[in-house]
């Protein structure tokens, strides 16, 4: 069928946004932003300076102080006008996004739809930030009250994996609970946070109370500096949220870091088959695998290895790769040339350490984009716990399968990986199901279920080293991050 | 005659677009079969069909926008819809009998996508299965129209 349309070819130059107004960068270094799926570049992104940053901070803070005294109700009805901004342009938003990213339309859909569901949850603000009392609290006739309190500017730096959604599990927290912040989008993938500010630029927020920096590593050390920014949170690799973790905690800051993960989907002996698969799939080869959920080690128990296996790569087959701008497209190209080598690099070891490739990905190739970024579903068997395509994250869609004989094999291979984001169980029984729940060590756990995304009201984070902090993204755990507690008590005489 | 492009049906919003197709066409060949001066005497029966497909068109929009969960979003690989591609083209001449059968074939085969992509959207999001169903029906019904007049 057709593509739908691009909504641009070239976006150009893109922009900051600072102190209510769009800001041509100074710079003089720009970056290519690539269309993943054609090899086209669509636009430049400017390294912005140290100085660029800080005039963003300066602004923020400026606005900080009438921004708290707002009442909550009122920021409350912007992000109301903003959601409504952003229905009017969800198609736009998902188009640009895979334009600049190389998921597939339904991806981009659901991904702006999530941004959307965290505007909605932050709107109901006065609600959700409201403090606590008790009359006689401290003694007779003394009250106690405790106030949740908003503390200045905060900020984001975020990864190219979710151009539009990750932000949003922070940014719209922040600034409803009366903060102000700083958005470093991800210079692979500016054009879908870029895009998103021009309908904050129309939603009515105060000059300086929401704020866009595009560059790279100056302007995230520039913000993790300055004494004025009260916090930052990070998705990305385990190295830089470690790096991120520790400068921050020097500086003195709040911190949330989400880093890397190495998911296991289990398959008991007495999963639904054709459902578990189909969920699956899903799972491993959604969003090319660069989801910090996605599936990345199929472990099979038991007797169902066999018929599992072959039933998975006869699917897997029939995965349908191209632009995601075509709707019938199962699946994009990784993220650039620099991803597509690390993941192939992964696949050609796996080969040397003796594991079997069922299906290898390494040649894929889509007639129209020949300069895409394409790595194909890899499905190896063979797999061992000690081989590196089983303990470190690929980041791909490939799919390393390891064959157990009991769910305690299975959760002692979990408990291995330094990584704690995700881990799913297949199964039909709730004893097994709640044994996987009570005893895996993640974040995020799933039950027939193989990408466990927390919804905007529930918090997001890993366990071990995918997740620096102890305060999650979203939901109530947003609300503690980007607030304090203030305690009165009181006696008049 | 409307131009139509229908998808393969590998996904949700593939799913969702082939139906937005057969809604389009639809809504065409009604409107087509209104404007025709040998068929005046169903002219406001063709007119209603005609805006309850824009309708539903209306109505698949809103479900790809509000039910679409990435969680859930997986590979639909059993759903051939290429035996469900509608012919727009409005046969000439025409009498109201044959306009009944063309219309009515239209229906039957929208009616069979429906059911079909009901039972497979059923695995991944009952509220949208919910309504491709509704929708099926609602084409058996409008057979029936079609056969009173």
């Amino acid at each position: 069928m057709a593509l739908l349309p691009e909504v641009k070819k070239d976006y150009g130059r893109i922009k900051n946004y600072v102190n209510g107004e769009w800001v041509e960068s100074t710079s003089s270094k720009d970056m290519d932003i690539e269309n993943p799926t054609t090899g086209g570049i669509i636009g430049k992104v400017p390294m912005s300076t140290a100085d660029e940053t800080k005039a963003a901070i300066d602004a923020a803070q400026d606005a900080w102080e009438a921004w708290r005294e707002t009442p909550p109700i009122t920021r409350a009805r912007i992000f109301f006008k903003l959601k409504e901004l952003m229905e009017q342009n969800y198609e736009e938003t998902a188009r640009i996004m895979v334009q600049e990213q190389g998921k597939t339309i339904d991806e981009a859909r659901g991904e702006t739809r999530r941004s959307i569901e965290n505007v909605e949850v932050a709107a109901g603000i006065p609600s959700m930030m409201m403090g606590y009392n008790l009359e006689d609290g401290a003694a007779q006739g003394i009250d106690e009250d405790a106030i949740t309190s908003p503390l200045g500017v905060f900020g984001c730096i975020a990864p190219f994996n979710f151009p539009a959604m990750i932000p949003y599990w922070f940014w719209p927290y922040a600034v409803a609970t009366g903060n102000c912040y700083i958005i470093k989008s991800s210079s692979q993938v500016p054009l879908t946070q870029w895009s998103l500010f021009s309908m904050i630029d129309k939603a009515g927020f105060p000059p300086g109370v929401i704020n866009l920096v595009n560059g790279s590593r100056e302007v995230s050390d520039t913000m993790m500096d300055h004494p004025d920014m009260k916090g930052i949170s990070f998705v990305g690799s385990t190295p830089v949220a470690k790096y991120i973790y520790k400068k921050c905690g020097e500086n003195g800051k709040r911190v949330q870091a989400q880093g890397g993960a190495k998911n296991s989907l289990v398959v008991m002996p007495d999963a639904n088959l054709p459902r578990t698969i189909s969920n699956m799939l899903a799972s491993f080869y959604g969003c090319a695998g660069q989801r910090c959920l996605a599936g990345s080690n199929l472990v099979a128990i038991g007797d169902i290895a066999d018929p599992l296996i072959e039933k998975f790569v006869e699917t897997s087959k029939k995965i349908k790769m191209g632009y995601g701008l075509d709707e019938s497209v199962n699946m994009g190209p990784v993220v650039s040339a620099k991803a597509k080598k690390k993941v192939l690099d992964y696949i050609d070891g796996a080969e040397a350490e003796g594991a079997k490739l069922l299906i290898d990905g390494r040649g894929a190739k889509v007639p129209g984009y020949e300069k895409g970024h394409f790595v194909g579903p890899t499905v190896v068997d063979g797999v061992t716990p000690d081989m590196k395509i089983a303990k470190e994250e690929i980041f791909g869609p490939v799919v390393s399968y390891l064959r157990m004989d009991t769910l305690d094999d299975a959760i002692e291979f979990i408990h291995k990986s330094p990584f704690g984001n995700a881990a799913s169980i297949y199964t039909q029984s709730g004893k097994d199901a709640r044994d996987f729940r009570y005893k895996v060590q993640c974040g995020n756990i799933g039950i027939n279920i193989g990408i466990v995304a927390a919804m905007a009201y529930f918090p997001f984070a890993g366990y071990k080293d995918s997740f620096f902090g102890d305060l999650h993204g979203q939901g109530r755990d947003a609300i503690s991050f980007f607030t304090d507690r203030k305690v009165v008590i009181t006696r008049w005489f | 005659m409307v131009e139509a492009d229908f998808p393969e049906c590998t996904s949700f919003g593939s799913v969702i677009r082939f139906a937005l197709e057969l809604e389009k066409v639809s809504a065409a060949v009604y409107d087509e079969l209104a404007e025709k001066q040998c068929l005046a005497s169903a002219h406001d029966a063709f007119k209603a069909l005609s805006a309850a497909h824009r309708k539903r068109s209306d109505i698949l929009e809103h479900t790809r926008r509000e039910k679409l969960n990435e969680m859930i979003l997986e590979p639909i690989q059993d759903l051939d819809s290429s035996v469900y591609v509608l012919d727009a083209k409005v046969p000439e001449p025409i009498d109201i009998v044959g306009a009944k059968a063309f219309a009515s074939k239209m229906e039957d085969l929208s009616s069979k996508f429906y059911s079909e992509s009901s039972k497979i959207a059923k695995m991944l999001m009952a509220e949208a299965a919910r309504i491709l169903d509704k929708m099926g029906k609602e084409n058996e019904a409008n057979k029936a129209k079609l056969e009173a007049l």
